[in-house]
């Protein structure tokens, strides 16, 4: 047998195979991006004009309880994490099903030198490019209209895409745990978890609106976090050591998240 | 990397999952340059052990080299030397062609100008150019096949790992693909494929093992296993009520199956044969005389069939 010449082995950084997976995410996204377009930027979009500004409209600007905003201010930052929630969070559900289970395509990565966290995180990376430029598009579409008062807001975009990662890495966690591939799970996430937070965790009024003992329940939500930590930067009202606070927070869901997710996922796909 | 050991090497290998045993303490090598291949039914643990040998499923115990390293340590490093074609297509439907490549490419640290040039050879080797900015979901079930061998290429692998390469394939598409297969083996690269159909292993493999209930229980060359396990010939007997009349056959040939629907006996003279059962008097609907094949092995060592 003639020996072969094989191309020699390619060292190859972890950081460099990450890459390799947000950009297969990339490629893929290229021919579907219609279809989302329309969760990713038109909702919101549509929100802030419908809630904003023409509900916004019967609001007394002096209110005391929106801190001297008007609701337009109010609810612009509250939109931009909610919009930021359901980006990072529908992009961890079936994706990652489809990845595991249905289309397999994580075991094709996997067949290759990509390890479990790279495919993991470079599978987040693609999220957090999503959810960043969904969030900077809102971000300028709110100030052109001035809905943002403040420009602390060109850091908006980045709290938001704390927020998209916080749901998105434990909600990627949860995708992988489900063994049977039943996504009958997603809907009931959705309806009981990700728009009860939408609905009261501080987008559309104060949570000291709330009865008092359902405002301690928002607080420790995610999204309450995140709706607060916008409304500082586009408001410029920054409080600096609760913005640590929120920062903090919601980077412990990220991490801790990706951490477990990594877990969940090599054992559902390393088996 | 030339020379020295086999390229894979597995002693007491084992999988369990649970209390299921899905590969029981199996012994096997192979050698750089063939192309090995595990037969068996579904369930006998092929496909585990494949798993286990691209470095994707942990082994439970026994020790299993492959390309000089452990999958357990050294798992990227087996990994970017290796080929999989995995059992079902793992394609990216949402990507062109040529675009599976480019993205499976960028997983080994290939650059891209090299990807697009190897791409463009691959497609040509797998008889896809002309369908290179197509997407995937339209191709048949072959061209399919034929892409995801060709994405396993990228990487110029050593090694290339087929799981049951042609099952769900018409005839035509099979052939096709053993045609490419072949030529993969004229250039070097030592192939390991799983297979429940006996033609295919005889048609692709130097050497194979037969593998039954997560056990191997034969080894050797097409040719070795039928020379060892079954006679020959095969007279293949069917009866015009379907079964076959009672103690009639009792004596005849070397070595009798009884299936649902035929008898199998097996001779080195089949023409013989045929003729003495013909003298038996006995109402015969049919009379095949054929050569043996590592069906009859796997009946003979089993009493089963390869295909339910």
């Amino acid at each position: 047998m003639a020996a072969v010449a094989h191309a020699p082995v390619r060292v190859q950084s972890p950081l460099a195979r990450t890459a390799a997976v947000t950009e297969w995410h990339a490629r893929s996204y290229r021919r579907t991006w219609r279809a989302t377009i329309t969760t990713a930027f038109l909702n919101p979009v549509f929100f802030l004009l419908s809630v904003g500004v023409l509900l916004g409209q019967l609001i007394d600007d002096d209110q005391a309880q929106l801190g001297g905003l008007s609701y337009v201010e109010f609810v612009a930052p509250g939109l931009l994490a909610a919009t930021a929630m359901q980006m990072g969070a529908n992009d961890a559900m079936w994706p990652v099903m489809a990845g595991i289970r249905w289309l397999r395509t994580y075991h094709a990565v996997l067949a290759t030198p990509v390890r479990v966290g790279e495919l993991v995180l470079g599978t987040m990376g693609w999220a957090a490019i999503r959810v960043f430029s969904a969030a900077a598009i809102f971000t300028a579409v709110a100030a052109v209209g001035g809905a943002v008062p403040s420009p602390l807001g060109v850091l908006a975009p980045f709290a938001a895409l704390l927020v998209g990662l916080a749901f998105n890495a434990p909600i990627a966690a949860f995708s992988a745990s489900l063994e049977g591939g039943d996504d009958g799970w997603f809907p009931a996430l959705n309806r009981f978890v990700l728009i009860p937070m939408f609905l009261f965790a501080g987008t559309f009024f104060p949570v000291s609106q709330l009865p008092n003992w359902l405002e301690p329940v928002a607080w420790v939500t995610p999204l309450w976090n995140g709706v607060e930590l916008c409304r500082m930067l586009t408001t410029g009202d920054v409080d600096a050591l609760l913005a640590v606070v929120h920062v903090v927070y919601l980077l412990a869901f990220v991490v801790v998240g990706a951490y477990v997710a990594i877990r969940i996922h090599r054992r559902a796909l390393l088996k | 990397m030339a020379g020295g050991g086999p390229l894979i090497e597995a002693r007491g290998l084992t999988k369990r999952f649970g209390d299921f045993t899905a590969v029981d303490g199996i012994d096997f090598a192979v050698e750089r340059g063939e192309t090995f291949g595990f037969l068996g039914p579904n369930g006998a643990g092929k496909t585990s052990t494949m798993r286990m040998i691209s470095a994707v499923s942990p082994v439970t115990s026994g020790t299993l080299r492959v390309l000089g390293h452990d999958p357990g340590e050294d798992g990227a490093e087996i990994k970017s030397r290796m080929g999989v074609v995995p059992q079902q297509d793992t394609l990216d439907f949402e990507l062109t062609v040529y675009e599976n490549i480019l993205v499976y490419g960028r997983y080994f640290g290939i650059p891209k100008d090299v990807i697009k040039s190897r791409a463009e050879e691959l497609l040509d080797f797998v008889q896809l150019n002309e369908r290179r900015e197509s997407k995937v979901e339209p191709l048949s079930g072959g061209m399919k096949r034929r892409l995801t061998i060709a994405r396993a290429l990228v990487n110029d692998p050593e090694l290339l790992l087929l799981d049951e390469p042609t099952t769900g394939l018409d005839p035509q598409a099979r052939h096709v693909l053993w045609d490419r297969l072949y030529r993969l083996k004229q250039q070097g690269v030592t192939q390991v494929l799983t297979t429940h159909y006996m033609d295919e292993a005889e048609q692709l493999c130097d050497r194979l093992v037969v593998m039954d209930q997560a056990k191997i229980v034969a080894e050797g060359s097409p040719r070795e296993l039928i020379a060892q396990y079954v006679q020959r010939e095969v007279v293949e007997l069917r009866f015009p009520d379907g079964t076959p009349p009672n103690g009639n056959l009792e004596g005849i040939g070397d070595r009798q199956e009884v299936l649902a629907d035929r008898v199998l006996i097996g001779t080195d003279d089949g023409d013989a044969l045929a003729h003495s059962v013909h003298e038996l008097g006995i109402p015969i609907e049919s009379v095949l005389v054929r050569r043996s094949t590592l069906e009859d092995v796997f009946l003979t060592l089993t009493g089963r069939t390869l295909v339910d």
